[in-house]
C-alpha cells in the first residue's frame, strides 16, 4: 500500500476482515467464558473496548518515550491500570454484571487483542487513527460476543437478552451453556465464517473467468 | 548505562502515576461497593425474614449477623450470612432463622460462582423456596431423586448435587457456629 | 486429603482449560505435536508454581498489609511478566538441554491468561499458603494433560478428511467441546 488507508477503513476493518475472534483467533478465554448469554457478551466486550481505547490512546501519546526493551512491560503497565478501573466502577455502579462476569474482568489485562493492538498499531500510529483502530477491533469483538452469547442464549435457554424467543415447548439444550457448548458453537461458527469467505471467492473468481470469456466472445 | 536509567524512570514513572490514579479511583469505588454490599444484603433480609420490618446489626459475634423485628418490635428472629465452598468457587448465602433456631425462614443465595445451567440453579427460587420452613434438628439434609419425606429435607438438583449438597452444607456450618455461641451466651 | 482434593480438582474436575478456558489460546496454538504440547505444558506447569508462591506472598504480606487491594491486577501481571523473564535466564544459565526445549514457550507465557487466573482464583477462593501451591500445581497439571491430549488427537486428525473451512482452529474447538463433555463425567469424583 503505498498511502494510508483512510479512516473508514481503519474502523471497518475490524468488523470482518480482521475480526480479532473470526479471523486473528484472539481473545478466546473471554469470548468462550461469558457468553452464556446476550447481554454478559455485551458487557465484556464494551469493557474490552474501553480498556482498548484508553490504552491505544495512551500508548500512542507516549509512543516515542518508551526505549523499545521495557516496551512490553509498559504497555502491560498501562492496560493492567485501565482494567482495574473498569472493575472498580463496574463494581460500584453495576454490581449485578459485575458478579456474574466475575474474575473474567481482570483477565482483560492478559486478553491477546488488547496487547496485540498495542504491539501492532498503537505503538506505530498516530493518537486519533490508533483511537479508531481500538474502535473497530473492540466493535468486532462486540460483533463477535453478542451473535455467540445470542446463538447460546437462544438455544440454551431459550430467552434472548432475558425475553423468550423459544415457543413453550421447546427444551433448551443445556449442552449450550456449559463449557462443551462454548466451544462446539465457536468451532462451528469459524469454519461457517471460513466456508463463506472461501464461497465467495470462488464466485468472484468464476465471475472474473466469465467476463473475461464474455470479452474474448466479442 | 544511559538506555538503564532511561528504562528504569519510564516504568518507575508509569508505575507512580498508575498507582496515583488507581488509588483515587479506588477511593471513589470503594464507599459505593460497601454501600452496594449493604443494599443487597438488606434486600436479602426482609427476603428471607418475610414479616420482618427492621434489623439489628448484633456486634458482639465474631461473624455478621442480624436480628429481626416485627412492626410492633418484637424479636422474629435471626438474619445470618454465611459462606463456604461450592464446587467451582465461593458461594454466600443468608438464611432467616426463628429465636429458637430450630426453623429456617428462608434461604438466599447472595454469590456463587457455580456452572451455568446446573449448579448455578440453587440460586433460583425454585430451590431456594425449598428451605422455606424447614426445620433444623438435627440438620439439613440433601436427598437425591426422590421426593423429600422428613421436614427437615431437601431435594437436591439434578445434576447439580455438589452445588446442592454445599448450599446444605454452608447452612448446617453457619447454624452450628450461631448455637455455639449461644451456647456460650447462657452460660456466662 | 484436602491438599489431594484440592489438586485433582484443579487438575481433572475443574480443568482451567476445559471448563475456566483459561490458556486458550497456546491449547489452539502449540497443540499440534506431543512433544511440544508436552513441553509447553511442563513449562507452563514450572511456572504456575511460582506464580501461586510469589503472588500469595506479595497479596498477604504487602497488598492486604498496606491496604493496597486495588494495585491486585497490576503488581500480578508485573510479577509473572519479571517470572517469566527470570525463568528464562535461570534456565539458559543451568541447563541448555531444557532451555531448548523450553525456552521458545517461555515468552508466549507471560499472555497466557491461566497464570494470571490462578494467581485470581488463588485470591478469590482464600487459599492458604500451601493450598495455593498444591492448586497452582493442580492447574498446571490440568493444562499439560489438556494440551498433551489434543496434541495426540491432532497428530491422528493429519491423516483425517477435515472439510477445508473447518481445518485449523475450528476443528480443534470442536474437539476442545467433545474433550469438555468427556470431563464432565469427573465431576463426581469429588463431593464437596
Amino acid at each position: 500500500m503505498s498511502s494510508k488507508p483512510s479512516l473508514s477503513n481503519e474502523f471497518v476493518k475490524g468488523l470482518w476482515e480482521n475480526n480479532p475472534i473470526f479471523k486473528q483467533v484472539l481473545g478466546t478465554c473471554p469470548t468462550l467464558a461469558v457468553t452464556v448469554s446476550a447481554i454478559n457478551g455485551i458487557a465484556m466486550a464494551l469493557a474490552t473496548t474501553f480498556v482498548l481505547v484508553f490504552s491505544s490512546l495512551i500508548v500512542s501519546l507516549v509512543r516515542k518515550l518508551i526505549p523499545t526493551q521495557v516496551r512490553i512491560a509498559s504497555y502491560i503497565l498501562i492496560i493492567a491500570t485501565f482494567v482495574t478501573i473498569v472493575d472498580l466502577v463496574m463494581k460500584a455502579q453495576f454490581p449485578e454484571l459485575s458478579k456474574s462476569l466475575g474474575p473474567y474482568i481482570p483477565l482483560i489485562v492478559v486478553n491477546c487483542i488488547i496487547l496485540g493492538r498495542q504491539e501492532a498499531f498503537a505503538s506505530k500510529n498516530s493518537p486519533f487513527r490508533s483511537v479508531i483502530d481500538a474502535l473497530g477491533m473492540g466493535s468486532g469483538f462486540l460483533l463477535a460476543l453478542f451473535v455467540l452469547g445470542s446463538l447460546r442464549e437462544i438455544f440454551g435457554s431459550g430467552t434472548i437478552l432475558g425475553l423468550q424467543v423459544m415457543p413453550n415447548f421447546y427444551e433448551p439444550w443445556l449442552i449450550m451453556i456449559l463449557p462443551a457448548g462454548a466451544f462446539l458453537t465457536l468451532g462451528l461458527l469459524m469454519g461457517l465464517s471460513n466456508f463463506y469467505v472461501t464461497h465467495k471467492k470462488k464466485i468472484e473468481k468464476e465471475n472474473i473467468i466469465q467476463e473475461y470469456l464474455k470479452i474474448k466472445a466479442t | 548505562m544511559k538506555l538503564v536509567i532511561h528504562m528504569l524512570a519510564t516504568l518507575t514513572l508509569i508505575g507512580i502515576i498508575s498507582g496515583a490514579l488507581l488509588s483515587e479511583v479506588s477511593n471513589w469505588a470503594e464507599p459505593k461497593i460497601i454501600a452496594n454490599r449493604k443494599a443487597e444484603t438488606e434486600r436479602a433480609i426482609f427476603v428471607v425474614q418475610q414479616d420482618a420490618k427492621s434489623y439489628k446489626k448484633i456486634d458482639s459475634t465474631d461473624f455478621e449477623l442480624f436480628e429481626v423485628f416485627d412492626a410492633n418490635n418484637n424479636s422474629l428472629g435471626y438474619a445470618l450470612p454465611y459462606e463456604g465452598n461450592g464446587f467451582q468457587g465461593k458461594i454466600r448465602i443468608i438464611v432467616g432463622l426463628n429465636k429458637n433456631i430450630n426453623n429456617l425462614l428462608g434461604l438466599e443465595v447472595l454469590e456463587q460462582l457455580e456452572t451455568p445451567g446446573l449448579g448455578a440453579k440453587v440460586a433460583e427460587t425454585a430451590f431456594t423456596k425449598q428451605f422455606k420452613n424447614l426445620l433444623l434438628t438435627p440438620e439439613i439434609v440433601a436427598v437425591k431423586g426422590v421426593t423429600p419425606s422428613n421436614p427437615n429435607e431437601i431435594e437436591a438438583i439434578t445434576g447439580a448435587t455438589i452445588s446442592s449438597k454445599a448450599i446444605v452444607r454452608i447452612i448446617n456450618d453457619g447454624i452450628k457456629r450461631l448455637k455455639a455461641i449461644q451456647k456460650s451466651g447462657e452460660q456466662n | 486429603m484436602e491438599l489431594f482434593i484440592i489438586f485433582f480438582s484443579a487438575a481433572v474436575v475443574n480443568n482451567f482449560v476445559l471448563t475456566y478456558f483459561l490458556g486458550i489460546c497456546p491449547f489452539i496454538g502449540v497443540s499440534n505435536k506431543i512433544s511440544s504440547a508436552f513441553s509447553m505444558g511442563l513449562a507452563t506447569t514450572f511456572v504456575m508454581t511460582i506464580t501461586a508462591i510469589v503472588t500469595w506472598l506479595i497479596y498477604h504480606l504487602i497488598l492486604v498489609e498496606f491496604h493496597l487491594e486495588f494495585l491486585e491486577y497490576v503488581s500480578f501481571i508485573l510479577v509473572i511478566a519479571s517470572l517469566v523473564q527470570f525463568v528464562e535466564m535461570f534456565i539458559k544459565k543451568i541447563s541448555q538441554p531444557l532451555y531448548r526445549a523450553l525456552g521458545i514457550f517461555l515468552p508466549l507465557i507471560t499472555t497466557n491468561c491461566a497464570i494470571l487466573g490462578l494467581a485470581l482464583f488463588i485470591v478469590l477462593k482464600d487459599y492458604s499458603f500451601i493450598e495455593g501451591i498444591f492448586y497452582g500445581v493442580g492447574a498446571g497439571a490440568g493444562f499439560t494433560l489438556a494440551i498433551t491430549i489434543m496434541a495426540g488427537i491432532r497428530e491422528e486428525l493429519d491423516i483425517a478428511d477435515v472439510p477445508k473451512p473447518f481445518q485449523g482452529a475450528p476443528i480443534t474447538l470442536i474437539i476442545a467441546g467433545i474433550l469438555a463433555l468427556a470431563f464432565m463425567g469427573f465431576s463426581g469424583m469429588i463431593s464437596g
